[in-house]
């Protein structure tokens, strides 16, 4: 039997050391930046466009280890494919949202397993991004995610209105002269880089989670949208190094802990909104 | 060509799934009219309005805004649109109604800038004409039909358009909301001398209180409302001749234009 062993070690103690400085700080970037972009994912009634993404990644992923290039990069790659392609089957009628996520997870997850075996076999680094491992992220990985969080939340800055607009009703937001297609576009792109981002921290299993659960619990509060953008960024940021804390006290996997915090304040606030509404 | 004409229509003809919609309309909207739309029931109205905003194509025919083909015409931030299905959100979007509002600003300033006290000063003050100021701050889903409405028209006060297209606003909702709206519009159209367009069913508000009415059934027909005009006549052509139409003109209150 398994048992958690207490901690020899206190938070300043682990502060010193660099593997939890890249950690904490490669999940307040990640963490900021998912649950911001969660937030218009679930407005938009497009949450399971990250899970088939991200699973198309792991094509990228594969792909990166066999060329022996940085295999985030790849990723990035087949993402924004895999994001674009979603959009133009659904924007041209070939297949409704879900079944177009279904097809495109299908041809980049398959090819991601042809691959592998291809390549001999499975890795301790494939595991790596499939269940992420945050507490192991090196100086340049820390660096991509800052660089590619500074793009997304840049992007989110400048065109949250915008956005906000087109996800509440696109054809008023055509007639009021805002670039639906290009800000569209951008947006997808946005979407890829912000999986890409996840897969080191949380893995490509359950980023699906981290972008999602902190708009979903956030918008149980019913407040205004400023509200709800600041309580789904504060959820994310709190479960994300709440997760990274605890993993490094009682050496449990981070991705779980982080996923199991954010589904705990989930629960918790869902608990509260009822009993407050009696 | 006279500049007072904000939106000129000649000889349009528009089909919608090979079926065609509207026939040869011709009409003119002039500055500050308070134009109403009538007519049965899949009779063209909305295409009429969706087709003059360069929704949906047209087979033949043209369509001037404020002088210039639709196809040059890039000024749509003097148009605002309220469609019939605009108070069909989804009642859990997190906006409140300041920010709803506030979202009219988009189409009159550039891309990405952000609103400064200027904007939310305009949409206070649009808030308050609508008389939505007590309500600012609730979220959308929250509003009754009728507030629902006023504040889709508060947003498109925000803009400072010179025109509104309304489809249907009041449909669904009680007749004293329905006359408090109506004379929502009478003062837009009076005091700040926008001109609107609005699709009513309403044949009692639009002839008490418009200046000119379109009777829509594929075929378009415009009258001014004014005594010497047979209007029953005109609105036959749109109904069918076996339909009798009983105005109460006492009931205008003064306000009736013939």
């Amino acid at each position: 039997m398994t048992s958690f062993t207490y901690p020899s070690i206190s938070l300043m103690e682990l502060l010193g050391y660099q593997f939890f400085q890249n950690a904490i700080l490669g999940g307040i970037m990640a963490g900021f930046a998912c649950a911001w972009i969660g937030l218009f994912l679930v407005l938009r009634k497009e949450a399971m466009i990250v899970d088939g993404v991200a699973h198309t990644a792991f094509g990228g992923v594969a792909l990166g280890l066999l060329m022996g290039v940085d295999p985030l990069i790849t990723a990035l790659g087949i993402s924004t494919v895999s994001v674009f392609g979603m959009s133009y089957m659904k924007r041209k009628g070939l297949a409704e949202s879900d079944s177009a996520i279904a097809l495109i997870l299908a041809i980049g997850f398959s090819t991601g397993l042809i691959i592998i075996s291809v390549a001999g076999g499975f890795s301790v680094d494939l595991f790596s991004y499939l269940f992420g491992s945050i507490l192991t992220i090196s100086r340049s990985d820390l660096l991509m995610i800052l660089i590619l969080g500074i793009v997304i939340v840049a992007f989110l800055m400048l065109l949250h209105r915008e956005l906000l607009a087109i996800t509440f009703d696109e054809r008023s937001a055509r007639m009021m002269g805002v670039p639906v297609n290009a800000i569209s576009a951008m947006f997808n792109l946005i979407v890829a880089i912000t999986i890409t981002l996840s897969i080191k921290i949380i893995g490509i299993i359950l980023v699906v989670a981290l972008i999602v659960i902190p708009a979903l619990t956030a918008l149980q509060l019913r407040v205004s949208f400023s509200k709800t953008v600041a309580s789904t960024i504060i959820i994310g940021l709190v479960s994300v190094v709440a997760g990274i804390i605890i993993s490094s006290f009682y050496n449990v996997a981070a991705s779980g802990i982080i996923v199991f915090t954010m589904v705990l304040i989930y629960l918790a606030t869902a608990a509260l909104v009822r009993v407050k509404s009696r | 060509m006279n500049k007072d004409v904000v939106i000129e229509v000649r000889n349009l003809s528009v089909s919608r799934s090979g079926s065609l919609v509207i026939k040869d309309a011709n009409f003119d909207v002039m500055k500050g009219d308070y134009f109403g739309i009538v007519g049965p029931n899949g009779g063209g109205k909305t295409t009429l309005l969706l087709s003059i905003l360069g929704q949906i194509p047209r087979m033949s025919g043209s369509i001037r805004l404020f002088s210039k083909d639709i196809e040059d015409f890039d000024e749509w931030e003097k148009v605002a649109f309220v469609p019939q299905d605009a108070i069909n959100f989804d009642a859990n979007f997190p906006l409140s109604v300041r920010e709803l509002v506030s979202l009219g600003r988009l189409g009159r300033n550039p891309i990405g800038r952000r609103l400064k006290k200027r904007d939310w000063e305009e949409v206070d003050a649009a808030l308050e004409f609508m008389g939505l100021s007590e309500v600012a701050d609730k979220r959308i889903g929250e509003l009754s039909g009728g507030q629902k409405q006023r504040m889709f028209v508060a947003m498109a006060l925000v803009r400072d358009p010179e025109v509104i297209i309304l489809d249907e606003p009041v449909a669904g909702i009680d007749a004293i909301t329905q006359e408090k709206f109506y004379q929502k519009m009478s003062d837009l159209n009076q005091r700040r001398g926008i001109t609107i367009m609005m699709v009513s069913h309403d044949l009692s508000a639009v002839f008490c209180r418009m200046s000119k009415v379109i009777c829509v059934n594929k075929e378009v027909n415009v009258a001014e409302i004014r005594p010497d005009v047979d209007i029953e006549g005109v609105l036959r052509k749109a109904y069918g001749e076996h339909f009798h139409f009983v105005f109460h003109r006492h009931e205008c209150k003064g306000e009736f234009k013939a």
